[in-house]
C-alpha cells in the first residue's frame, strides 16, 4: 500500500497495464514528453518510448478515430482527450462507430479501447474546461462509462477498463486529481466495472452520486448527521452499465433517494437513475426521487461556478425537502 | 503514356525587414508614418501588458493567462488592416488582436479572471468571442464571410489559427468551403512553432502550413511573422483581394511563442533554452524599432516616454478591472434565450432564494444589480 492522489493512481494503473501487456499504448495531445497537462501520463514516455506513448497532432476526432482502428487492428489504445469540453468533437466516432462495430460485424470485430478524459468543474479553469458531458455518452449503446471518486478505484478502474473487451470511457474528476488521497495497493488489481461502492451507511435518505460530487454528498451527510438525519451515500463508480441492484437496495432501504451530479438536470444521467428507481421501487418510496444538478444553462466562467454546480448546502436543502415531503 | 505534370504549386515567403531592422528596398510597403508608429506603440503596450498580466496571475489576482510574448507583430498588425465592419475572429490567444481592435485591456483581464463581463467589444465592431476550443471558429468565419458576400456587403472576415490547430478537421473543412464558394475570408496562421508541448514538426509532415492552401484552390503565402512590415503587406493585399471578390487567402505567419503556453504550463519541460534564445534575436519589437530609428521616426527619448505612458495606461486598466467587484450570480440566467422558458424562470427563482438565504447568514454579501436580459 502507498498513499497516492488520483493523478498518481491513474498513472500507476496505466504503467502496470503497459508493463503486463505490450499491446497497450497511450495516445493524445501532450501525453508524451510533457506527461499530460495534469501529469497523469508522467514518466510513461521515458519508460515505454515514442511508439507506445504518442504525442499526437492536435485533432480529437483523429485521435479517437485512429484509436478505433488501432483497437480493431489488435492494439489496446488508451487515448486521452485533454479536456471534457473537447470531447463533444469526438462524438461522431463515439456515437456512430465505437459502440456499434461489435454488433454491426456480428461479433467479428471488437473495439477494446479506453477513452480517458478529465471531468467536471471547480478548479477555476477557463471556458470549456469544466464540463460534465457524461449523459451524451451514457445514452450511447455499446460503450461503458466509468468515473472514480477515490485513488483506489481510479487505479482499479483504469486497469479494468484496459482489460475490458469493449470500449470504455473513463472520466477523471479533475477537482479530485490532487485533492483526493488514499491508500492504494501496490499490486495491479481490477475494480469491477458495473459495481457501485457504498461510501457511507445510513437509514433515512440515499444520496447517489459519482465523481467529485460524491465528496459533496459525504459532506452533506455530515451536516445532516448533526441534525439527526442519517444519510447513506452510494458512489456509482460505473455509470453504464449501472449497478441496478445497489441502487434499488439503497433506495428501498431508506425510501428516499436523491441523485447529485454536476451536469444540468434536463436529460441527465440523474434523470435516468431517477426513472429506474421510480419504475422499480415506487411502492417502497416515501417521497419523489430528487435530482440535484446544475442549472439548465451553460457552465459560466469560473467566477460563478460555485453558484452553478451544486455544493453540499444545496444537497442538504434538497435532502431536507425530500425528508419533509 | 509517360507521367505528365497536371498541377504545380509553389509556396512563397515574404520578408521585408531583416533582423537588423533594414527594409528590403525592392518591396514598397504602402504604409503611412502614423500607421507605423501606431503599430509600434501598440506592440510595446501589449508586451508591457503581458508582463503585468503574468505578475497578476502569479499574485492570485488573475486566472490562467495565455501570453502573446514574441507574437506581437502577427497579433497586432492584422486587425489594423481591417474596418470595424469586417469580422475579426480570434483564437483564445487573442488579447493583442482585441486590443488592436480597440477593446480596453480591462476586459481581457476580466475574461481571464473567469468573468463573463469580459466579453465586451467596442460598439460597432464585428468581433467574435474568444474561441477556447481550437479550430471550431474557422468554419464559422467562413460562414460570416459567406453572409457578407450574399448580402453584397464589402466586408470580409479574418480568422486567426494556431499552427497546432491546423491539424483539426475544422481547418480543412473551413478551407474547403472558403475555396469552393470563393469567400472573402483570410485565415491567418500564427505559426509560433509550439502547440503546448508539441512542436510544429510533429503536427504535420507538410513542409510548410502555407502550402496546405493550394490543395483547396486557395492562395497561400508564408510570411515572416516577426516582421511587422511583411505582415502588414501580406494582410493588406489579402484584404484587398477579398474585397474585390478574388477569394480567400491563407497566410502562415512564422513567429515564436517566447513564453510558456499559458501560466499553467512549464515550457522548460519540453524545449531547450537555446531554441528560445535564438528566437529572441528575431524579436518583432526590436526589429521594428530599429527600422523606425533608421528612418528617424523614433528615438530613445520617445521610447522612454512611450514606456512611461504605457505603464500608466496599463495601471489604469488594471485598476479599472479590479474595481469591477463580484458579478451578481443571477447574471448567468440572462441572455440564454430570446425569451426564457419555464424551467429557467423556476431555476433562477431557486437561485435567488438560495442567495437570499445565504445573505441572511452572512450579512456582508451585498449583491450588485443583475445585468443582461431576462426573461
Ligand atoms: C479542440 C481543442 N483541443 C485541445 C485544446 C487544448 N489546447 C489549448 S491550446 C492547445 C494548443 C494550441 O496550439 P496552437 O494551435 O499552435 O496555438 P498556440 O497555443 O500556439 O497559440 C491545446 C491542445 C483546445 N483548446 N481545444
Ligand atoms: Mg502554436
Amino acid at each position: 500500500m502507498s498513499e497516492l492522489n488520483l493523478v498518481q493512481a491513474v498513472n500507476q494503473g496505466l504503467r502496470q497495464a503497459m508493463e503486463s501487456d505490450k499491446r497497450v499504448m497511450v495516445l493524445g495531445e501532450d501525453v508524451g514528453i510533457n506527461g499530460g497537462v495534469f501529469r497523469v501520463t508522467e514518466g510513461l514516455f521515458k519508460r515505454f518510448g515514442p511508439d507506445r506513448v504518442v504525442d499526437t497532432p492536435l485533432a480529437e476526432l483523429g485521435i479517437v478515430g485512429t484509436s478505433v482502428g488501432l483497437a480493431m487492428g489488435g492494439m489496446r489504445p488508451v487515448c486521452e482527450i485533454q479536456f471534457d469540453g473537447f470531447l463533444p468533437a469526438t462524438l461522431d466516432q463515439v456515437i456512430c462507430h465505437i459502440g456499434r462495430i461489435r454488433n454491426r460485424s456480428r461479433g467479428k470485430y471488437t473495439v477494446p479501447m479506453v477513452l480517458r478524459s478529465p471531468h467536471g468543474g471547480l478548479i477555476h479553469a477557463p471556458e470549456h474546461h469544466s464540463e460534465s458531458p457524461e449523459a451524451y455518452l451514457c445514452h450511447t449503446p455499446g460503450i461503458k462509462v466509468v468515473c472514480p471518486s477515490t485513488p483506489q478505484d481510479a487505479k482499479g478502474l483504469i486497469i479494468a477498463a484496459i482489460n475490458d473487451p469493449d470500449p470504455v470511457v473513463y472520466f477523471e474528476p479533475k477537482a479530485l486529481y490532487r485533492a483526493a488521497k488514499g491508500e492504494v495497493p501496490d499490486q495491479p488489481y481490477e475494480t469491477p466495472i458495473g459495481k457501485a461502492r457504498l461510501a457511507r451507511e445510513g437509514t433515512d435518505i440515499s444520496l447517489i452520486s459519482w465523481g467529485a460530487m460524491v465528496h459533496s454528498c459525504l459532506k452533506a451527510a455530515n451536516i445532516l448527521n448533526e441534525e439527526g438525519i442519517s444519510a447513506e451515500v452510494l458512489d456509482l463508480r460505473t455509470l453504464t452499465p449501472l449497478d441496478i441492484a445497489a441502487i434499488l437496495a439503497t433506495a428501498e432501504k431508506t425510501g428516499r433517494a436523491l441523485i447529485a451530479h454536476e451536469a444540468p438536470n434536463t436529460g441527465s444521467w440523474a434523470a435516468e437513475i431517477s426513472a429506474l428507481i421510480s419504475e422499480r421501487a415506487l411502492l417502497k418510496l416515501q417521497a419523489p426521487v430528487r435530482r440535484v444538478g446544475s442549472w439548465d444553462i451553460r457552465m459560466p466562467l469560473f467566477r460563478l461556478e460555485k453558484y452553478y454546480i451544486p455544493d453540499a448546502g444545496r444537497i442538504v436543502k434538497a435532502a431536507q425537502e425530500t425528508l419533509s415531503f | 503514356m509517360p507521367l505528365s505534370t497536371i498541377s504545380e504549386s509553389k509556396t512563397q515567403r515574404l520578408e521585408i525587414l531583416g533582423p537588423d531592422g533594414k527594409a528590403d528596398p525592392s518591396i514598397p510597403v504602402d504604409i503611412s508614418e502614423s500607421e507605423l508608429l501606431d503599430i509600434y506603440r501598440k506592440m510595446v503596450e501589449m508586451r508591457l501588458f503581458d508582463e503585468r498580466a503574468i505578475k497578476l496571475q502569479r499574485q492570485g489576482r488573475l486566472g490562467t493567462y495565455p501570453q502573446i510574448l514574441g507574437q506581437e507583430a502577427s497579433q497586432i498588425v492584422p486587425p489594423l488592416c481591417l474596418k470595424p465592419s469586417d469580422w475579426m475572429v480570434p483564437t483564445y490567444r487573442g488579447q493583442g488582436a482585441y486590443y488592436a481592435r480597440g477593446m480596453q485591456l480591462r476586459y481581457s483581464l476580466l475574461y481571464w479572471a473567469g468573468d463573463d463581463r469580459g466579453v465586451h467589444f467596442p460598439e460597432g465592431n464585428k468581433d467574435m468571442i474568444f474561441s477556447i476550443p481550437v479550430g471550431t471558429h474557422l468554419t464559422q468565419a467562413a460562414g460570416l464571410a459567406w453572409a457578407a458576400k450574399l448580402k453584397k456587403e464589402d466586408s470580409i472576415a479574418l480568422a486567426y489559427v494556431g499552427d497546432g490547430s491546423t491539424s483539426k478537421g475544422d481547418f480543412h473543412e473551413a478551407l474547403t468551403f472558403a475555396g469552393q464558394f470563393r469567400l472573402p475570408v483570410i485565415y491567418l496562421i500564427e505559426n509560433n512553432h509550439w502547440a503546448i508541448s508539441v512542436p510544429r514538426k510533429k503536427q504535420s509532415a507538410s513542409t510548410t502550413l502555407a502550402e496546405k492552401a493550394s490543395g483547396y484552390g486557395i492562395f497561400g503565402l508564408q510570411v515572416d511573422g516577426n516582421d511587422a512590415l511583411a505582415v502588414y503587406q501580406a494582410v493588406g493585399s489579402a484584404v484587398a483581394r477579398a474585397r474585390l471578390g478574388l477569394g480567400p487567402s491563407v497566410l502562415e505567419c512564422e513567429t515564436y511563442r517566447l513564453g510558456h503556453h499559458t501560466t499553467a504550463d512549464d515550457a522548460t519541460r519540453y524545449r531547450s533554452a537555446q531554441e528560445v534564445e535564438a528566437w529572441k534575436k528575431k524579436d518583432p519589437i526590436t526589429r521594428l524599432r530599429k527600422y523606425l530609428e533608421s528612418r528617424k521616426l523614433w528615438n530613445a527619448q520617445e521610447e522612454s516616454k512611450l514606456k512611461t505612458e504605457s505603464e500608466a495606461m496599463i495601471q489604469a486598466e488594471i485598476d479599472a478591472y479590479e474595481s469591477f467587484g463580484a458579478p451578481n450570480p443571477l447574471n448567468m440566467f440572462s441572455d440564454n434565450y430570446a425569451s426564457a422558458p419555464w424551467h429557467l424562470i423556476e431555476q433562477r427563482a431557486q437561485l435567488e432564494k438560495l442567495l437570499k438565504a445565504r445573505k441572511s447568514q452572512h450579512e456582508a454579501l451585498e449583491l450588485p444589480p443583475v445585468e443582461g436580459r431576462f426573461p
